[in-house]
């Protein structure tokens, strides 16, 4: 891990790099909108649905091996299951900040993860559940019309990673029996969303594409493109004003890492370096081994100064975290752990500051009067 | 929790071409053909800090610019005479009664040293008295005051508005009430006067007062829950049902409504769009304006850049019109029918029925930021 004199020293790079001129482009002429165009084309047909359909296929090879689990319970099947959980969360932790589109219709990304849950509303459901086990939520297309908050990855994370219930799994008693079927349900619908979730984006992403004066929802490519921009820009500020700031609470003594996401299966952290990724792809148009560095927004930036200055600023956040253990309560058990996470809060507010003023400016994409000004 | 917006999937006019709406609004309809002979007002801003408040013709074209000391914010329009009042944006200091056709400036309102004003105005139907809400800061508490037109504007009255951060208010149909929003935000001079104080306890509300003696009539607030949800603007039909748009201060991601709708002596019923449109809102309602017909209303997100449409009736979503930082809107004589103003220039006559945006066609509008809110006055 980093210390914080290291990445304070990157900011006051960048800081020159703004005294040296190279600030941003919105005093410069208008970008034209096909440079838009190819951008949008590039991110959303090339670099997205390849990883929808590793999304999908991950979600059926979590349903798969949960049915395994469950016609032989034993602790090597429950294993694989924690572990193919794992690998689902993994690629949807990196497509969960592209909050636009099918993503976010009939409410699919809140079906696929309920959280933050401010109510505790999923806990007090899942006693109920247990208390009653209705046969229905055993069945995936009964359990889809479900409470969100009973149907996605929370739901069964507490399924596999309680030690309680992954005891009556595997002694396969009444609950045992109940929880797994009902796990291998949740399962299958994960899978139906993400198949649902693969077969809307084309149509979503030729509409983005086709952005025109004809279009009444995007009425220029630049306009498409400020979704990405917000995608973005907001999905590091759920990082920092959810992900991270729930579980640092106020203070060190207010400080719970039961508040930060997926903490029972111990990948809190482990979800933000994915969100990362899938957040940095928008700005590189490179995710993984998908697409070419250099053909997302910033392509739109045409000093490669300060290009280079963003990617090693954001490297060197998402090495930070990277390195840090994959769980809040891990990271706390360690002697500096609070003050650790409240520094990842710090540089990830910092990478959102380049953005708005970097990547904002540059691509064009961060302005508007009433947007950023309105009363 | 079942998810809630589910059951708002009621429309094919996103990504369709036309929206379902009533047969009886379809029919009324009127044809595109009839030329708008109305002026649109509003108040606007050049490049350089430099702030106006402008007018233009049904086809963009720009009448006058008259020079404001500060960023303007709405305009209020005293019925059947000359004056408008332009109130400064919040934390407001001047105001200025100009007149209509030519921006020329009729006299100067001058906020108290412990207040300050709000944006908003309205004027009592005989064009009397002129209403401004106001920031009582030292207090935490809202005010309505009271300008007497007919002598020289002298502030005559000031009246609770019945809680913190008003903002715009509106006339009831009666003529003899007011509906104020107060947003529920604390603010203060000596803090910026804009950055809010008070979210964690914010408590906004809808009041209803007697424009002559101040008397709280109605009030009415959200659940709990969604206090954080700033109760900014409204607009009022004939039959006194009121719209009203919310700014939310709490998470982007949480699914809260961004839309009210309020019959005064019931509870505020919060209404919603369909998930993928409820998102591009982004948690910021702008401008609300019912149409000529008090049929359907509108309302502008600027941050999401889209005006959403909706049914006054069965207050269910219509349909939404791209609008890049969007916000201005004024009704036009045609149902269903509205203009808007962005914050990039541009002006745009948006049909909700046909789901339809045309550029207005004069360029000169385009020279200039437009502010919030837009006014049309009849000629």
């Amino acid at each position: 891990m980093f210390s914080k004199s290291s990445w304070r020293s990157i900011l006051l790079s960048t800081a020159a790099l703004l005294t040296l001129g190279i600030t941003s482009q919105s005093a410069h002429a208008d970008i034209p909108d096909e440079n838009y165009q190819t951008i949008l084309s590039h991110l959303l047909t090339s670099v997205v649905p390849p990883k929808l359909d590793a999304f999908h296929t991950a979600t059926n090879d979590l349903a798969e091996t949960m049915d395994d689990f469950c016609s032989d319970p034993d602790q090597s099947e429950l294993k694989d299951a924690q572990t193919a959980f794992h690998e689902a969360m993994d690629i949807w932790q990196e497509l969960q900040p592209w909050r636009m589109g099918p993503m976010v219709a009939n409410g699919r990304d809140q079906h696929i993860e309920y959280w933050p849950d401010k109510h505790g509303t999923a806990a007090r459901q899942f006693r109920k559940l247990m208390f009653d086990k209705p046969a229905a939520y055993t069945d995936p297309e009964k359990l889809a019309g479900a409470s969100a908050a009973l149907q996605g990855f929370p739901a069964l994370e507490e399924v596999l990673f309680d030690d309680k219930h992954a005891e009556q799994m595997v002694a396969a008693n009444e609950d045992g029996i109940f929880l797994c079927q009902y796990g291998a349900a949740i399962a299958i619908n994960l899978g139906t969303l993400s198949g649902e979730l693969q077969a809307d984006w084309p149509e979503f992403a030729k509409a983005m594409r086709n952005a025109g004066p004809e279009s009444m929802d995007y009425p220029t490519a630049k306009f498409a493109a400020t979704d990405l921009y917000r995608a973005l820009h907001e999905g590091l500020l759920i990082i920092s004003s959810q992900k991270l700031a729930r579980p640092l609470g106020d203070n060190a003594q207010g400080a719970r890492a039961s508040r930060a996401e997926s903490e029972l299966s111990e990948r809190s952290l482990r979800n933000i370096e994915h969100n990362l990724i899938g957040l940095f792809a928008i700005y590189d148009g490179k995710w993984g081994d998908v697409g070419q560095e250099g053909t997302g927004l910033a392509a739109l930036i045409d000093s490669s100064l300060l290009d280079r200055s963003f990617r090693l600023n954001w490297k060197t956040v998402s090495d930070a975290v990277a390195d840090l253990p994959p769980s809040v309560s891990e990271l706390y058990a360690q002697p500096d752990g609070y003050a650790a996470l409240a520094g990842i809060k710090e540089q990830i507010d910092f990478l959102t500051t380049l953005v708005e003023n970097d990547v904002g400016g540059n691509t064009q994409l961060g302005g508007g009067f009433n947007a950023l000004d309105g009363d | 929790m079942k998810h809630q917006r589910r059951g708002f999937l009621k429309l094919i006019g996103v990504g369709g071409a036309l929206t379902l709406l009533p047969t009886s609004i379809t029919r009324a309809a009127s044809p595109p053909a009839i030329e708008d002979r109305a002026v649109y007002i509003a108040a606007s801003a050049g490049n350089n800090g430099d702030y106006y408040v402008s007018a233009f013709n049904a086809s963009g074209g720009i009448l006058y610019e008259q020079p404001l000391p500060g960023r303007g914010h709405d305009i209020g329009l005293r019925p059947n005479h000359v004056d408008v009042a332009a109130v400064e944006r919040r934390p407001g200091l001047y105001g200025l009664i100009l007149d209509r056709h030519t921006g020329n400036v009729r006299a100067k309102l001058h906020c108290p040293e412990n207040r300050r004003f709000y944006g908003h105005a309205v004027y009592s139907h005989d064009g009397r008295y002129l209403y401004i809400t106001e920031n009582d800061f030292d207090q935490a508490r809202g005010v309505v005051s009271v300008w007497d037109a007919q002598d020289g504007y002298r502030r005559v009255a000031e009246f609770n508005s019945y809680g913190t951060g008003p903002h715009e208010l509106h006339l009831m149909p009666d003529g003899e009430h007011l509906v104020i929003a107060n947003g529920g935000l604390h603010t203060h001079p000596d803090q910026d006067g804009r950055t809010p104080l008070n979210i964690s306890s914010m408590e906004p509300n809808l009041s209803i007062i007697d424009r002559r003696t101040g008397k709280l009539i109605y009030q009415a607030a959200l659940k709990h829950d969604w206090h954080k949800l700033s109760i900014r603007h409204l607009d009022v039909t004939a039959n006194g049902m009121i719209a009203a748009g919310f700014q939310y201060q709490g998470d982007i991601t949480d699914q809260v409504p961004l839309v009210g709708i309020w019959h005064p002596g019931g509870d505020i019923r919060p209404i919603e769009a369909p998930d993928t449109v409820q998102v591009r809102m982004r948690q910021y309602c702008g401008s609300v304006r019912f149409d000529t017909s008090g049929q359907v209303f509108a309302i502008s997100c600027p941050r999401g850049g889209l005006v959403t449409f909706w049914d006054a009736q069965s207050n269910d979503f219509l349909t939404h019109i791209a609008a890049p930082d969007g916000c201005g809107l004024a009704a036009t004589n045609r149902t269903g029918e509205f203009v808007g103003t962005s914050g990039l220039g541009n002006s745009w006559r948006m049909d909700a029925i046909r789901r339809k945006r045309v550029e207005l066609p004069d360029d000169s509008h385009k020279s200039l930021q437009w502010d919030n809110h837009l006014r049309r006055m009849n000629t």
